[in-house]
Order: C-alpha cells, then sequence, then structure tokens
C-alpha cells in the first residue's frame, strides 16, 4: 500500500497498465489511461495556481470524467471536492465560498446547472474540462502530457485528501474532512473484509458527493479492480440499471437500499442473471426485511452484508448475511470492524451495560479529521476517553445483544434517513420560515410502504390556491430535492406540549390517522 | 412528434418555455428531467400515443434523449 490515495492508481498502472480501472456506459479507462488523464489534469491544476493543500471543487455527473478529476486533484496534491449538480445553485455556491474553491472541475453536459452556478459564485476563477460560452475563463486538458509534468513530490498522508459536504442543523452544510490516511484506510480495511480482488468488478450507484462513493473510487483503484459507474439515467431507469448488473457481470454491489427495491419493484428482476454478484452491500438506512429476503433469493451465491458508518467514520461496522433472514425482525448494524473501538455511553457519558441503551461512539483510523473552518462542531463531534483517545459522537442510539452485535434504536437528534441521504429536519424547517406568508412550519418523518418520506405542517396567512406549489419552488433554491417535503398539512396553529414546544409526537400520529 | 415531446417537456415538466433542448439532450443525466418527472413524461407518452410502457421497455435505451424516445415511440404505434 502507498502512502497516498493516488498512489494506488500509479501501482496499478505499472503492474496492469491495460487492466481496465472504471467504465461507464460502455466506455472504459484502464489504469494507464486514468494515470495519464489525471497527471495532464494535474499539470493544468499547477499551472492554474493550485498548491499544496488548496481546494478543487469537481461539478460532474456520473461519468469518466470523476475518477479523473478525483485522482488529478490528488496528483496536484490539493484536496477534492464533490459538488453535488441537483443540489440548489445556492446551495453549491456555499460550498464553493466555504471552501475557498477557485477552480471546479466539469464538462460540456453541466452546461445549464453551471450557468445557475455561475449566477450566484462570481468569484470562481476558472473552469476546467468545459468549452462553453460563460463568462468565466475555461481550461481543456491537453491530449498530451507536458515533459515537466512530474506529480508533487509531497508525501504526508495527513494531508486533506477530500471534503463532503453534508446537512447541518442551522441551514448551512457542513464539511466533513478526510486525509489520504484515513480513506486509504477505508479502502484497505473494506478491502480486506470483502477479500477484494484484481478480478472483482464492483458496481459504484453511489454519486461522488456521498460517502459510499469511496468503496468504488478507493477501495477498486487499491486492489487493482475494475469498479463500473452507473448514469444518472440508470438511478431513474431500475430496469437498465438491473440490466447493467447482469451484463457487466458485476462481483460485488454497493448501494443504498432504495438502488435494489425499485429494481425489485419494476426493474424486471426475473429476467436478470446476477450469478456473478458474490458480495452485495448495503448502507446508509435500514433494508425493508421483505424485499431483502426476496433480493437475496434472486442471488443464491451471493453474501449480503449491512454496512453502517456515518459519512465521519466512513464505515465502522457490518453484518454479513450468507442466507435470507427469517422473519421480519429488523437487521443488526453488526459487529465493529479492525482497527476500531466503540463506547456505548449514555447521557452522562457513562458506559452503558449490554442490552441496555447508549449512543455509540466510535474510534478509528477511517475517521474523520473534523469539520471545515468549524473547530465549534469539531470539539462537540469528539468525545475524549480516559487516555485521551479521540471518538466520534456518532448520534445513533444502539443497544449491543448477547453476541455482542449492535442494533440501531433511532436518533438522538432531529436528523434522520430518507432514500440514503442525510436530512436534518432542523435545516428543512429553517429553510421552510423564510417563505414568504409563512409563519410557523414543523418537519418530521413518517413511513410509507417501507420508505421514509418528510412531512410538513405549516402556517401561513396566504390564500393563495397554489401556495404549497410556491412553498416547493423557494424551498428547491435552498435545499437538495431530497429534503423537499413530500407532503404538506396546511394548519392554523401548530399543536405544542404543555411546555410550548411544538409536539412532533403528535403531528405523527395525526398524520398516521390520515394515512 | 419531437416538437410535441419537447414542449411538454419545457412546460409542464420544467415550467420554463425558454429552456432550450434538443432531440439529442441527456434527460436524465443532465438534470433537466428527474425521476418524478420521468413518470409524469411516461404517462404523457402513453396516453398522447396511446399505449402503455411496460415496466422492461423503460430502460436508457428508450427514455434517455427526445431521439430515442421518438424511435421508442415509433416501434410501437407502427408509425
Amino acid at each position: 500500500m502507498g502512502t497516498m490515495l493516488h498512489h494506488s492508481v500509479r501501482k496499478a498502472a505499472e503492474k496492469t497498465p491495460h487492466k481496465v480501472a472504471f467504465r461507464c456506459m460502455q466506455e472504459s479507462l484502464t489504469y494507464q489511461e486514468l494515470l495519464s488523464r489525471s497527471t495532464r489534469l494535474a499539470y493544468v491544476l499547477r499551472e492554474l495556481g493550485i498548491a499544496h493543500g488548496d481546494r478543487v471543487g469537481i461539478f460532474l455527473n456520473r461519468c469518466l470524467d470523476s475518477p479523473a478529476a478525483v485522482y488529478g486533484i490528488l496528483e496536484a496534491g490539493a484536496a477534492f471536492v464533490p459538488l453535488d449538480p441537483f443540489a440548489p445553485a445556492s446551495r453549491n455556491a456555499f460550498v464553493l465560498d466555504d471552501c475557498g474553491i477557485k477552480v471546479v472541475i466539469s464538462n460540456n453536459s453541466q452546461r445549464r446547472q453551471l450557468a445557475g452556478l455561475l449566477k450566484e459564485a462570481p468569484d470562481l476563477n476558472a473552469l476546467v474540462g468545459t468549452a462553453l460560452d460563460l463568462s468565466v475563463p475555461q481550461h481543456l486538458v491537453p491530449n498530451q502530457a507536458p515533459l515537466d509534468s512530474t506529480s508533487a513530490s509531497r508525501t504526508d498522508p495527513h494531508d486533506l485528501a477530500y471534503i463532503m459536504y453534508t446537512s447541518g442543523t442551522t441551514g448551512t452544510p457542513k464539511g466533513i474532512m478526510h486525509t489520504h490516511f484515513s480513506g486509504l484506510s477505508y479502502a484497505q480495511l473494506s478491502s480486506d473484509v470483502y477479500g477484494v480482488r484484481s478480478e472483482d468488478r464492483i458496481g459504484n450507484h453511489s454519486p461522488l458527493h456521498f460517502d459510499i462513493s469511496t468503496f468504488g473510487y478507493f477501495t477498486g483503484p487499491l486492489c487493482g479492480a475494475t469498479t463500473v459507474l452507473s448514469t444518472d439515467a440508470h438511478t431513474k431507469l431500475p430496469s437498465s440499471l438491473a440490466q447493467m448488473i447482469e451484463d457487466e457481470k458485476l462481483t460485488i454491489w454497493y448501494s443504498v437500499p432504495l438502488a435494489l427495491t425499485q429494481i425489485l419493484q419494476r426493474g424486471n428482476l426475473a429476467e436478470r442473471n446476477w450469478d456473478n454478484l458474490r458480495w452485495v452491500l448495503y448502507g446508509g438506512e435500514p433494508f425493508p426485511v421483505k424485499h431483502l429476503q426476496t433480493l437475496m433469493q434472486h442471488t443464491p451465491k451471493a453474501t449480503w452484508s449491512n454496512v453502517y458508518g456515518p459519512a465521519e467514520v466512513n464505515q465502522c461496522t457490518y453484518h454479513h448475511l450468507s442466507s435470507p433472514p427469517i422473519g421480519d425482525t429488523p437487521i443488526p448494524l453488526g459487529q465493529i470492524w479492525d482497527r476500531t473501538k466503540a463506547l456505548v455511553l449514555n447521557s452522562k457519558d457513562q458506559t452503558v451495560d449490554q442490552g441496555e441503551q447508549g449512543e455509540l461512539l466510535i474510534h478509528s483510523d477511517t475517521m474523520m479529521q473534523g469539520y471545515w473552518k468549524r473547530p465549534d462542531l469539531t470539539e462537540r463531534a469528539f468525545y475524549h476517553d480516559a487516555s485521551a483517545l479521540k471518538y466520534y459522537r456518532t448520534g445513533d442510539l444502539v443497544h449491543t445483544d448477547e453476541e455482542g452485535r449492535l442494533h440501531f434504536d433511532g436518533r438522538k437528534d432531529r436528523q434522520i434517513k430518507t432514500r440514503g441521504y442525510r436530512v436534518e429536519l432542523d435545516e428543512v424547517e429553517a429553510a421552510l420560515i423564510t417563505c414568504i406568508d409563512l409563519t410557523e412550519a414543523a418537519v418530521f418523518a413518517i413511513k410509507h410502504d417501507g420508505e421514509t418520506i418528510l412531512v410538513a405542517a405549516i402556517v401561513s396567512s396566504s390564500t393563495e390556491e397554489l401556495y404549497e406549489q410556491m412553498v416547493i419552488q423557494h424551498l428547491k433554491k435552498l435545499v437538495p430535492p431530497y429534503s423537499i417535503p413530500a407532503r404538506f398539512v396546511r394548519m392554523d396553529k401548530l399543536p405544542r406540549t404543555p411546555a410550548g414546544k411544538v409536539d412532533h409526537q403528535s403531528l405523527i400520529e395525526n398524520e398516521k390517522r390520515v394515512k | 412528434m419531437s416538437d410535441i415531446l419537447i414542449q411538454y417537456l419545457k412546460a409542464e415538466i420544467l415550467g420554463d418555455l425558454n429552456e432550450e433542448i434538443t432531440p439529442e439532450d441527456d434527460l436524465l443525466g443532465s438534470g433537466l428531467v428527474d425521476s418524478m418527472g420521468m413518470m409524469k413524461f411516461i404517462g404523457f407518452i402513453e396516453s398522447e400515443f396511446g399505449f402503455s410502457v411496460p415496466p422492461g421497455d423503460m430502460v436508457i435505451e428508450n427514455f434517455m434523449t427526445v431521439a430515442a424516445i421518438e424511435s421508442y415511440i415509433k416501434q410501437m404505434t407502427g408509425k
């Protein structure tokens, strides 16, 4: 193993130059080509003044430009910051500003979103990879490597490698900082646990701004394996996704449960042969057990694993299933993996007994460095034990069973998961309250057909017939699509507890009665 | 036929008549149409052209671009 994430690509390019590193829509990038493209990109970035420690944005859909961008930025000694092209321009502009990003890598297919982004981000100095009619200087990556394109020589594994942004409670996202060391530790541990070999063909369904993508983007190259990227179109057309898993002869799959349950519901699964799959990993949220059973029956040769870990620690537990689960008991989070320590603490930070509920805290090599430019949040996120060992407070409530496996019991705060994405309900409420004529808002989650959906109770003086549509349009400018409530309930006033707080429990009960 | 499809996309899915859409634009990958929008669009195609789209036909080859959708409709309606 090298000491830096991009060493994986250099090593694989030396050992197996013609092996396919990444594939997308029947197109391939070999390790040699990936190294060449990333080196040329690193050269362009350095010419633009990008130096060690700088942050560079990636504004791309799922395509082969993404791995080249990731490794090009790392080769240049900088850290990559994936932006979500589907997120509102104001949110992406916030990330650019927060991280002090001057250069963004993109391509021509993003022309609409880029035009919107540039209106909100006037400080952006340059785009790389585009040739569009836009007001900002643009640079294409040359086809030939310039002679002096040797890579940055500095190699400190504790250098920042990437920052992933996630919802914050106050209405602005926060950046999770990972180093080469934490990223490589994750790649090494995951390759050990799932026995990843160079023959493996890994299905990467997650967009780059979502932490599950680190498996396809980091573990794949570390093992010299092939990572197959599904496109944004695949996420909307489950039949094509099911076909891709078969046609690409994928051996390992990793996604949120939703991608697989959609295949089950409208993906023509019965006609698909998935016999090449040897391991299916899912994470992000619980898998509805009945769907898991049906899917596992379709893949008798595959081991399935429930993978758990907040983006702050990448992964920290797994639970393997070699045969379909019986009954409808939720699947445990499972056991803590190697090079990782766990604590389960009560509200007074005392260790709880086996079987008792408490908050899960994690210490691991795969752990983040902290939140970008937020020492206040970073300090609150960590706990130091008696020996000054640093643990990340997950905010997840768990208990340990007699066999030492962890089980998920809920959240300590108001963060929920929908379609695998983290949503802070407080952030959605903060966005709602900025709507015109809206005086009060409460957002809560309910289960509907095994899926978590968001409901907003709103109090408004507006008599506008299409008021809810106006609210949705307003929210679209502020929060990502998955944070927009699926249902709106108009109320004269919000129910309150005797202490005067919004009574979320009564709102949830009301909504269940309506359903 | 592509005019009808593009007109519907602009008016009903994007809600912006000034948006430029070409028959070759990647509807799903460029953020033009989301999952819900695609379902709505398929509903429109079914009622407008009088056939139903079986789940197995909802694939990239048939729905990635307006041009792909057009040739799929022609194949289904024999026009």
